[in-house]
């Protein structure tokens, strides 16, 4: 269980999350939803241990810049590309924690050819991490952090660069992780994937908490239409799906 | 077994090859001179035995050769790692000692401990330099304006506080004429001075730096990440970062106060090992240390033989072949680096 409480965090003068409270049970996936600036990616750095805070961020019992030990792994939306490193070498980097840093366990190199493959990342492995593209970068990422064997995963938008046959084959891949008791975190612009696979929606604006609740609730909320300026509409489909689009507006509108 | 299909990450095949290669280049260097001893005989005198040399010839393998070729060697093992580890720190491909304003900085900071503080050659003097290199570092960033600036704008503040170090350094050579020699060698950098007492001075704290540098090597690998992600992988970089600028720097105001300002060894040797190892740097700093020492003994070679009896400044010698490679690295790093 991750616990915060009276959670803010400021940059110089200005308070990019404040006083935001908030329950996440194990093995639950979550996603922060909400317009931007609204403080998405600062609170997913916040867990990780990342920014000065004031308040509490509780894993357990024990305060989140106290517990060093933790395994979160963190799938940033801008990484930064080492030079003379191959896809395999990047995504060997997650297995440091367990392995240490610069060696290679059986039981690591199998895991990260396991993790290759169910990624469809065989075939790249020996290209230079500098030469692939967005949305191949993407999910080398996620492989990086999949091999780390995290109890926590943090994602700032994973599947923003993917085409829509990798979305679903990768937030799939993430999914199994959530059955395997991993707790997961994600923002993502795409409400409607989102709400297709976590259980729960935190959507947030301004550094506050507009709403928690599950997915179903939050999508049809009128908070969420508010949180966009009423720029969205929801649309139920026949077979019960939800998708949410963003309003045309007309020319005169503009 | 599909794991058979992963090539191994750490590889040594260059770094053997490094060493072969250096122990080439010392044995030529102590044969060649303006007096030719026999490769064999210097091998007779290393292992102790008998030999045909007479002892003058003997003197001079001993006290003059050796010394000289070794301090050549472990100077150019610091420059050449410390402008590697500070290229991944900074995660920029100019960084050098020479360029980022930390050599300028540790030979401000030995003239200090000579011409002010009237310090003995050693133990204290590469402490000076160390203090005088890690403040010219910092100046240097805080003249950029942030840790991860644009590599033109890292290398002009480096030109400016190098400058500004270099013209204090000048200003306290006048005021104390006295000493005027000794610290004048620096500037072109040399090694005529080697005598064994400084070779152990500085293996010393060479050998420290590049120890702490080497330890630290394979989780230089975080600093190549975003800070976030670094965090994640268990590491604080911060911690790392000073831990490394620091024995950097170490390195660097050794050789410095030893050998005076050598420059473009820290950039022309992790360039061209990164180039046939076609690995990041952090992962063939042993053999970027072994290249480094190789390139200065032969740098050196050239100094005192090409236009014999007359010596050239071997950093006017690095500086012929650095700035060219300098120039290239400027045009080709947007593509290849």
């Amino acid at each position: 269980m991750i616990k915060v409480e009276n959670l803010s965090v400021s940059y110089g003068n200005k308070t990019v999350l404040d006083s935001i409270s908030l329950e996440i049970p194990t093995g639950t996936w979550t996603s922060i939803i909400g317009p931007n600036g609204a403080g998405k990616t600062t609170l997913l750095t916040s867990l990780l241990g990342m920014n000065p805070y004031s308040g509490s961020i509780k894993f357990g019992e024990i305060e989140a810049f106290r517990d060093l030990k933790r395994n979160i792994a963190y799938v940033p939306q801008r990484p930064q590309v080492p030079l003379g490193m191959t896809v395999r070498e990047y995504v060997t980097l997650g297995r440091a924690k367990r392995d240490g840093w610069g060696r290679e366990r059986r039981e690591g190199k199998a895991r990260v050819y396991e993790t290759l493959e169910a990624m469809q990342l065989i075939g790249l492995q020996d290209q230079q991490v500098t030469r692939i593209s967005g949305g191949e970068l993407q999910r080398v990422l996620i492989a990086r952090a999949i091999v780390q064997e995290p109890q926590i995963i943090l994602m700032d938008e994973p599947t923003s660069a993917l085409d829509l046959h990798h979305q679903i084959a990768t937030l799939n891949q993430i999914e199994l992780l959530k059955k395997e008791g991993i707790t997961v975190l994600s923002t993502m612009h795409d409400i409607t994937l989102g709400a297709m696979y976590a259980e729960r929606i935190i959507l947030m604006r301004e550094g506050i908490v507009l709403l928690d609740g599950n997915s179903s609730s939050v999508i049809h909320s009128e908070e969420l239409k508010s949180a966009f300026d009423h720029g969205i509409s929801v649309h139920t489909l026949e077979d019960g799906h939800t998708v949410i689009v963003a309003n045309k507006m007309r020319i005169e509108e503009i | 077994m599909s794991e058979i299909q992963l090539k191994p990450i750490w590889r040594w095949q260059w770094t053997l090859i490094a060493g072969i290669f250096l122990l080439i280049v010392c044995a030529v260097a102590i044969t060649i001179g303006p007096v030719q001893i026999k490769t064999i005989e210097i091998i007779h005198t290393l292992l102790g035995r008998e030999t045909i040399l007479s002892d003058q010839e003997r003197s001079l393998l001993i006290e003059i050769r050796f010394p000289r070729v070794a301090l050549a060697a472990l100077v150019g093992a610091a420059l050449a790692t410390s402008g590697a580890v500070y290229q991944t720190v900074f995660r920029n491909p100019l960084a050098d000692p020479y360029l980022l304003g930390a050599a300028a900085g540790a030979g401000l900071g030995a003239t200090i401990a000579i011409t002010v503080a009237r310090a003995d050659f050693y133990p204290s003097l590469p402490i000076f330099a160390f203090i005088g290199g890690i403040l010219a570092v910092i100046a240097t960033f805080l003249v950029a304006g942030r840790l991860y600036s644009d590599p033109g704008s890292l290398l002009l503040s480096g030109i400016a506080i190098g400058s500004f170090a270099t013209a204090v350094q000048t200003f306290l050579q006048q005021r104390n004429s006295e000493v005027l020699r000794p610290v004048y060698s620096w500037i072109l950098g040399e090694l005529t001075v080697a005598e064994w007492s400084s070779v152990r001075w500085a293996a010393l704290y060479i050998f420290i730096a590049l120890g702490i540098l080497f330890s630290v090597s394979k989780i230089l690998d975080a600093l190549m990440l975003s800070d976030e992600e670094a965090f994640s992988l268990g590491v604080s970089p911060n911690r790392i970062r000073i831990i490394a600028v620091c024995a950097a720097t170490l390195a660097t105001a050794t050789a410095v106060s030893v050998s005076g300002l050598i420059g473009f060894v820290g950039i022309v040797v992790p360039h061209i090992v990164k180039r046939l190892t076609k690995k990041a740097t952090n992962r063939a700093l042993l053999a970027i240390a072994l290249f480094g020492a190789a390139f200065l003994v032969l740098a050196d070679l050239g100094a005192r033989t090409l236009i014999t009896p007359a010596e050239i400044p071997i950093g006017v010698i690095t500086a012929f072949i650095g700035a060219p490679f300098f120039l290239f690295i400027l045009r080709t790093r947007s593509k290849n680096l």
